[in-house]
């Protein structure tokens, strides 16, 4: 299981734009290479995020449900 | 994940394609729009600002507050009813693919929800009309007033993304600090959700049969608010998303979706409203001057400016809040109530005021077909989604108005 990260980005409880945004922002504040760590709970999330990072070829390394309704993305920027 | 499925069998796999995975929002478009068009045909297009007013209306009604009476009540008013229905198909929805959840944001989203509720119904209230019957429902309409409420729509949505990212930049702690999420499931777990959502099924079917022997259109608008809702919460429909994305992230999947359902429901309004084709309607006339609202070009102008601040700021319009309240976000309860409270707050307060300037009278309603015959008011509407089209794909491509 991937744990390695160099940030993290609390996203929990947000609802749509909040998430896609605030990654934006996070993503854009990072060195290439570098992982982030987000949390999210929104089910928008879900759909979002794969289409921006094809569009944007940054990376999902790695994806699972957690408990309680959360999604963490391990997200690689490029 | 590490365990083994089990063979869902044939009906599982068929329940597994509506709701393992989110539809693509062209798909939820076009079926919108087909039920928008069913809509007509049985009765009047697809609103939503309208019946979320009834149900504010009858709150203070209940409470005796302003003098409010003689409102209809809910359950006997067919928009009140939809919007009811677009909220329990949606958490139907939710339950079926285990996606439901009490997902409560920080508290200054909350706010934000409340006042971007609050804008909407002032949009509503002041534009007649929101992203369902002024633009969804108002533009396939062939309605002049609708066009103009759309340029207002992209003002308001240009300048409260703005807000948004410069909120973001200076008070990033608005947006966050403590949440909850009650009643999430893990993957493979929770099948109480699925049951649920069969019960949910089977109680508005129940309440549909009910209906149908006095008022066989609410037993329609019942079953079809409810459709309309699972697949707006399963194709994630979002009309602020379809505004608001190629500014933001350059996204543009969320607006051809949105374009997909306007084009197939103006193939079906030009039908209807051509031939006079529907029910009640005494005359051809009326039906053709359906869902063209007294507000060329002022009011659709200012209450589109106004909604779409109020939409980017709360995260929903008027369908993407009721959804979104079906699914459990709570920032989107808060901008519920806001629209629910201050619609009719509005209308007793503030368009009286408005309706001396510009009284809701016959000359302010546009119908295209008057100036441009059918074919060019076909013709209008579909270059303009087509520009729009362009527009957001030539964007994507240079990211040129993007702000990331």
């Amino acid at each position: 299981m991937e744990t390695k990260f160099d940030q993290t980005l609390d996203c929990k409880g947000l609802s749509c734009p909040m998430p896609m945004m605030k990654l934006s922002k996070a993503i854009k504040g990072m060195n290439q290479g570098e992982v982030l760590e987000m949390l999210g709970t929104d089910p928008g999330t879900k759909s979002d995020l794969p289409k921006w990072c094809e569009k944007t070829g940054n990376e999902i390394l790695h994806e699972e449900a957690l408990d309680g309704g959360i999604f963490r993305y391990l997200i690689k920027k490029n | 994940m590490s365990e083994k499925a089990k063979d869902p069998g044939i009906f599982g796999q068929l329940f597994g394609t509506f709701f393992s995975k989110h539809w693509p929002v062209w798909v939820g478009g076009i079926v919108l729009g087909l039920l928008n068009i069913l809509l007509f045909a049985i009765h009047s297009p697809w609103g939503a600002s309208g019946g979320i007013n009834n149900w504010g209306e009858n709150l203070f009604q209940t409470f005796g507050i302003f003098g409010i009476n003689g409102t209809t009540p809910v359950w006997l008013s067919l928009f009140g009813m939809l919007c009811l229905m677009l909220v329990i198909g949606s958490f139907m929805g939710a339950l079926f693919s285990k996606e439901f959840a009490l997902r409560v944001p920080p508290r200054g989203e909350m706010v934000k929800g409340f006042i971007g509720g609050g804008l909407m119904a002032l949009g509503a209230t002041i534009g007649l009309g929101c992203t369902i019957g002024s633009f969804f429902s108002g533009v396939p309409a062939l309605s002049g007033g609708a066009i103009i409420f759309t340029i207002g729509l992209f003002a308001g949505v240009i300048i409260a993304l703005k807000y948004l990212i410069w909120e973001m930049e200076k008070y990033p702690r608005f947006s966050a600090g403590k949440s909850y999420t009650f009643l999430a499931v893990k993957p493979g777990k929770g099948s109480w959700q699925v049951y649920l959502g069969w019960t949910v099924l089977a109680l508005v079917l129940l309440i549909a049969w009910l209906y149908s022997g006095r008022n066989p259109v609410m037993t329609w608008f019942i079953i079809i608010g409810l459709f309309m809702g699972m697949i707006s919460q399963r194709s994630r429909f979002c009309i602020v998303k379809a505004f608001r994305d190629p500014f933001m992230t350059g996204e543009s999947d969320g607006s051809t979706g949105v374009m997909a359902g306007l084009m197939v429901t103006l193939v079906g309004f030009t039908a209807i409203k051509f031939f006079g084709i529907g029910f009640d309607d005494p005359t051809l006339r009326m039906r053709e001057m359906t869902w063209i609202f007294p507000h060329f070009w002022g009011r659709a102008l200012i209450g589109g400016l106004i909604f779409g601040l109020g939409m980017t700021v709360a995260g929903g319009c008027a369908v993407g809040t009721l959804w979104r309240v079906g699914e459990g976000q709570i920032k989107l309860w808060f901008a519920a109530l806001g629209f629910i409270l201050i619609s009719p707050l509005s209308n007793m307060f503030i368009v009286p005021a408005i309706n001396e300037i510009f009284p809701q009278t016959m000359r302010f309603r546009a119908f295209l077909p008057d100036y441009i015959g059918y074919a060019g008011a076909f013709a209008l509407v579909v270059a303009l989604i087509l520009l729009w089209y362009w527009f957001v794909k030539w964007n994507e491509k240079t990211g040129r108005f993007t702000a990331y």
